[in-house]
């Protein structure tokens, strides 16, 4: 099954912080709050003008990638029963990952699946239902420049931009603390100012072996984050 | 190292939906060997494979009248194989022209931790039990023979007692849904087993 590749050296990476993570070693730069979109300028605007910055620091373009998230909350019918309203479930997928599913509980454990759980969801629909307009998601270029890769998407919710996230991995490391200071200051090459701190994945489990799950919470934080936020301040994709 | 292959959209496969066609019988402990014996000769080339699982029935229940069961399953003598969560639909005998009990399903692979996150979604586990038997394939077929043994403190495997005297032997296919003519192979090849076993559509209904 696919969530092996994981534990592979090649696969892993670390992951600064500030929007999501991925396998290893991901540092995802939350959109609109982190980095700022400029002033006067869209999102899309900004998109390019961090593409355009790492392009000139030599990386190359790599294809694209693509992170969804689906929220379900629990069918009224079992609240009752169950005693857990408003327990939210997240169910995404990541293209650098397209033979697996992630349900994750924030603040809860993160499951790593083959894609059939997308199925058992179906079946669940009496139990378990997706909230309406809550899919959200990061579409993007990805690059590679030496060891790291970055992935730079525009968050959108619906037909809304909402954001802009970046990830960056490293790949020789799996461990995040070994990494994370090299990491930063890959970050500060492009970011500049607006580098995040270490990602709230690895607050207490510095020294283990990073994974893809932990990518993956970082992106359910960054989302919910997104969420959150006013869709005013950003002018939206022209 | 080569980049993984990347798509603009996750493959959110899966959608095909499978069903389980299903035989069982059973055997008495001391015929086990010359059933054995004969699975060996009828079924493909392989090497004797064993098998030694751990598996937890979980309920959700909810207001409708009956709970959403799921089956959380795995090996306790492969360490680092994924977790095995299936999902089992109401079975369907069907008329006599199908020769297999068919059933919905859904086969999942996922992390070890995968107890703990179906307790946050409310389920709670209703039974375990520890099988232990032999697998055998032939073609798309697969035959299980295997003891239950009941767990005596839950959650130490350990510590278990056979249910009873015999193993069980299951004949199953999983295909998409609406190939009936994979149960006439297997009617064929249950025909070959006889009189070691009798393999039958065993109506579950039948036996509450």
């Amino acid at each position: 099954m696919e969530m092996f590749r994981s534990n592979t050296v090649w696969y892993i990476i670390c992951q600064p912080p500030t929007a999501c993570g991925y396998s290893t070693g991901q540092l995802r730069f939350r959109g609109v709050s982190q980095m700022p979109v400029a002033e006067g300028k869209s999102v899309q605007q900004t998109v390019e003008l961090l593409t355009r910055k790492l392009e000139v620091l030599g990386a190359e373009k790599q294809g694209t990638f693509c992170v969804d998230c689906e929220t379900y909350h629990t069918a009224a019918s079992t609240l009752g029963s169950q005693g857990q309203a408003g327990k939210l479930m997240y169910v995404m997928h990541n293209s650098e990952y397209p033979l697996s599913c992630f349900a994750l509980f924030e603040n809860g454990p993160c499951l790593t699946a083959d894609t059939n759980f997308d199925v058992l969801m179906v079946k669940l629909k009496g139990f378990f239902q997706s909230a309406k307009a809550s899919k959200i998601e990061t579409r993007g270029t990805r690059y590679q420049y030496c060891d790291f890769l970055v992935k730079v998407g525009t968050v959108t919710m619906g037909p809304s931009a909402r954001g802009i996230s970046v990830e960056v991995e490293y790949g020789p490391c799996v461990v995040a603390s070994d990494c994370w200071s090299l990491l930063l200051e890959f970050l500060q090459s492009f970011l500049g100012s607006h580098t995040p701190g270490a990602p709230a994945v690895f607050g207490n489990r510095h020294d283990t072996v990073y994974g893809p799950a932990d990518t993956m919470v970082q992106y359910m934080e960054l989302f919910n984050k997104i969420r959150k936020q006013p869709q005013v301040p950003v002018a939206g994709i022209r | 190292m080569e980049a993984p292959p990347v798509t603009m959209m996750p493959v959110t496969g899966g959608t095909i939906n499978m069903m389980e066609y299903l035989l069982q019988g059973s055997v008495l402990d001391h015929s086990l060997e010359s059933l054995i014996h004969r699975l060996r000769g009828l079924c493909d080339n392989m090497e004797p494979e064993t098998f030694l699982d751990h598996e937890i029935v979980f309920l959700l229940k909810g207001q409708q009248a009956s709970p959403f069961v799921l089956r959380a399953r795995r090996s306790m003598d492969r360490t680092g194989a994924p977790w095995h969560l299936r999902y089992l639909g109401q079975p369907e005998m069907g008329d006599k022209n199908r020769h297999a009990l068919v059933r919905n399903c859904v086969d999942i692979a996922t992390s070890e931790n995968l107890t703990d996150f179906l307790m946050e979604m409310g389920f709670r586990m209703d039974h375990e039990f520890v099988t232990k038997g032999h697998l055998f394939r032939k073609g798309i077929m697969k035959i299980t023979v295997y003891k239950i043994f009941r767990i005596l403190v839950p959650g130490n495997t350990d510590s278990t007692e056979a249910l009873s005297l015999s193993y069980l032997v299951e004949l199953s296919v999983v295909a998409p849904a609406g190939q009936d003519m994979v149960s006439d192979d297997m009617r064929n090849f249950a025909e070959q087993l006889k009189p070691l076993v009798h393999l039958e559509k065993i109506d579950p209904k039948r036996l509450m």
